[in-house]
């Protein structure tokens, strides 16, 4: 090949990349929130002895879980303001449409993880005379948090590279900027492998501490 | 403010041939993706110290970045750095098969660890050949134990297959979109491409939930 590699031009143009990275990591952030509380309150809704509660909890969960991202992001974009006419500001959109797609990912975690407390440890606190409340704060909720971390953290770290889709919708993220520069300085591969550089120094540590709490979890339970 | 779904039926055949492509795409990535992830996962364990080091970081960067990232770069670098012209199709099926086979090799890997270390010990033993070990002993267990988690990847990789809307590929998401555009009814074309997508997916999720059930209980023996 002969293609002289000039990457100078990209780092001339460092500014608009760092805050795309900023806005990236405030979708990241505020989706982050939203998931994990509002992700918790769908996991016990879903556990809910009523079907009228389950199924349409259930359905926007399985909903949210088996459609692309990509069209969850543009169908928000797109039909949210004209079902209910607002428009909130691209930014905000973004957070809502990421934040409930991480929310019904992070049900299932949660609920995987509430559900794989022994039985034995609940009939326990029956036999010493807890509180149905007092069960479920002080022995459920501590173990199953604590199990559901590395795979939340997963999520979390999923939605972080998903954000990149609402470039798409023209928010202006990381992806965006890249984009922008890519076209304006003819230069593709310096600005998307910096670029992808910036995801995956961000992902890479997250990734490598899930693998050292999963690690350390195997080896407390062997 | 009214509906009007009658306008999708309408684009029928677009659609049709817009899931034909994402379908299309999916089937040939499962494949390639699969094998290229089974390889990759031999040689994460392999004795030779470069071919380790080649695989891991292939397989962390992949995970690491978006897949909306590695289309870009597969999309435009790649042909500039190569020097030929590359159709869309090739790009796509390079891009979403890397992906497959970075996220599968993580599976295999973990299958491939839960062979025990007695039955190689037992296929030495027999004086089993290297290859006859890999594919005769190691080979069937692995894919066994990895059937639930590939499956799972398989409807993670259709629904990524979505992205290459992005780089004028003319899959359902870009077909759906380009409608979408044309007859200003986003409602009811994104709404039923995303159901397309949904009824796709959601057996097959329901799937690998009773084949992990079946495995688990076929293993437990």
């Amino acid at each position: 090949m002969n293609y002289s590699f000039d990457f100078a031009s990209v780092f001339r143009n460092f500014g608009p990349l760092w805050d795309g990275l900023l806005v990236t990591i405030e979708l990241t952030i505020a989706a982050n929130a939203i998931g994990l509380t509002f992700g918790f309150v769908l996991a016990l809704l879903v556990m809910s002895r009523s079907p009228v509660v389950r199924l349409p909890v259930t359905l926007f969960i399985e909903f949210f879980r088996c459609t692309p991202a990509i069209i969850q992001i543009v169908w928000f974009f797109y039909c949210v303001p004209m079902l209910f006419n607002v428009f909130l500001g691209s930014v905000t959109m973004g957070i809502l449409a990421l934040g409930l797609n991480l929310a019904a990912f992070n049900a299932e975690a949660y609920r995987a993880a509430i559900q794989a407390v022994p039985r034995e440890q609940l009939d326990a606190g029956v036999a010493l005379g807890l509180t149905p409340f007092q069960r479920v704060f002080y022995i459920v909720l501590p173990t199953a948090v604590r199990n559901s971390i590395p795979v939340l953290l997963t999520n979390g770290i999923g939605i972080f590279q998903q954000s990149a889709l609402v470039a798409i919708v023209a928010v202006q993220d990381l992806m965006y900027q890249g984009k922008t520069l890519a076209t304006q300085t003819y230069r593709p591969i310096e600005t998307f492998t910096i670029v992808a550089l910036f995801y995956f120094a961000v992902s890479f540590p997250v990734s490598q501490i899930v693998g050292y709490l999963e690690r350390r979890r195997e080896a407390l339970a062997s | 403010m009214t509906f009007n779904f009658a306008v999708v039926l309408k684009f029928q055949e677009a659609l049709f041939l817009g899931l034909w492509m994402t379908l299309k795409l999916t089937l040939i990535c499962i494949v390639l993706g699969c094998a290229l992830g089974f390889l990759v996962a031999l040689a994460r364990t392999s004795k030779n110290a470069i071919l380790r080091a080649a695989s891991s970081v292939y397989v962390e960067f992949f995970r690491g970045t978006p897949v909306l990232v590695q289309l870009f770069w597969i999309f435009f670098c790649l042909p500039l750095i190569l020097g030929v012209e590359l159709s869309n199709m090739t790009s796509g099926v390079i891009a979403l098969t890397l992906y497959m086979g970075a996220i599968s090799s993580e599976t295999f890997r973990a299958s491939l660890k839960s062979v025990g270390r007695e039955q190689l010990d037992a296929c030495v033993a027999l004086g089993l050949s290297h290859w006859a070990r890999t594919t005769n002993v190691v080979l069937p267990q692995a894919v066994l134990r990895a059937a639930p988690t590939l499956l799972s990847n398989c409807v993670s990789l259709f629904k990524e297959s979505a992205l290459v809307s992005a780089v004028g590929m003319a899959d359902l998401m870009f077909v759906g979109q380009n409608i979408s555009n044309n007859t200003a009814r986003p409602i009811e074309v994104l709404t039923i491409v995303a159901l397309i997508y949904f009824v796709i997916a959601f057996p097959l999720t329901r799937a690998v939930t009773v084949i992990e059930r079946r495995i688990l209980k076929r293993l437990a023996l």
